[in-house]
């Protein structure tokens, strides 16, 4: 147990927030792209989230079996374990004109529902609050620990 | 007045709960109770790690969240008699009702744990600011 362990997890979570949030803009940003990587429409990015020192595959558990011989608790924390891709099919449009309309007038558009995403951005942006509310109860406690030095 | 003194630390007899081993009172620097608020301090400090851990892992799918009982831990020690300065807290997991994710974390829950155990480490420091207060009155350094 560290002293500024604490914040130092709850800067892994503000990190692992923020990478959900990047990959949630990108999945809305090509909400409608339909020419993705290999000539495929957009396909909708998902973050996979793991605790650090328990899971999180072979680094994770390398890293908190390294942390306890050392004799120290492993810190904990939250790291991102993979961004993986939705497997959903794609949605299907029908829009004759459209220049990626195939011979039946249908396009393929991305597997991204935006009020799914945008519900997911909400729900990124209120836990990336409650670790900067952590973060500042920690901080709280530093300072009331420095005072009793007065 | 010295012979009285003896007297009053004699008749003053620190009395832990549930028939523990009883001490003599011994006006110290550093005395039990200063002791137990240390412990105290030192458990809500590693209760405030575990909620930011669990509040960090509040989208981990399978996460078990982790608790810190240190009062237990800490009311069992004074109540046998069992020196409190070295004592160390260990994070358990206290599995909660699952989310829909898998984990077992409610975030609000935790963020009103987590206010609850600020406000507690606050008391604590605020009784020890109070009782080095009465010592430097007491060593005339106020």
């Amino acid at each position: 147990m560290g002293l500024f362990d604490a914040i130092g997890i709850a800067g892994t979570g503000l990190t692992a927030q923020r990478i959900r949030m990047d990959v949630t803009s990108e999945n809305l940003a090509n909400a409608d792209t339909t020419k993705g990587a290999g000539g495929q429409p957009y396909q909708r990015q998902d973050v996979v989230l793991g605790e650090i020192g328990r899971a999180g595959g072979f680094s994770g558990a390398l890293s908190g079996a390294i942390a306890q011989v050392g004799g120290a608790q492993p810190a904990g924390g939250v790291q991102v374990t993979g961004i993986v891709q939705d497997a959903t099919p794609d949605q299907q449009v029908y829009d004759p004109g459209n220049p990626e309309a195939d011979a039946k007038g249908y396009v393929k558009l991305p597997n991204v529902n935006t009020v799914t995403e945008m519900t997911d951005l909400i729900s990124e942006q209120q836990s990336y609050q409650s670790d900067v509310t952590a973060m500042q109860t920690a901080k709280a406690m530093f300072t009331s620990t420095l005072g009793i030095l007065k | 007045m010295a012979g009285g003194h003896s007297d009053l630390r004699e008749s003053v007899v620190f009395q832990p709960r549930e028939g523990g081993k009883a001490r003599p009172f011994a006006m110290a620097l550093v005395d039990s109770t200063q002791q137990v608020l240390e412990a105290a301090m030192r458990g809500s400090w590693q209760r405030e790690t575990a909620l930011t851990n669990n509040i960090a892992n509040a989208d981990t799918p399978g996460y078990v969240r982790q608790e810190v009982n240190f009062e237990s831990a800490l009311q069992g020690a004074i109540a046998g008699g069992d020196p409190v300065s070295e004592m160390q807290f260990e994070a358990e997991p206290a599995p909660a009702e699952a989310s829909p994710n898998g984990g077992s974390v409610s975030v609000d829950q935790e963020s009103a744990r987590l206010a609850e155990n600020g406000l507690d480490y606050q008391s604590l420091t605020d009784v020890i600011n109070t009782r080095n207060g009465i010592i430097r009155s007491a060593i005339g350094l106020l």
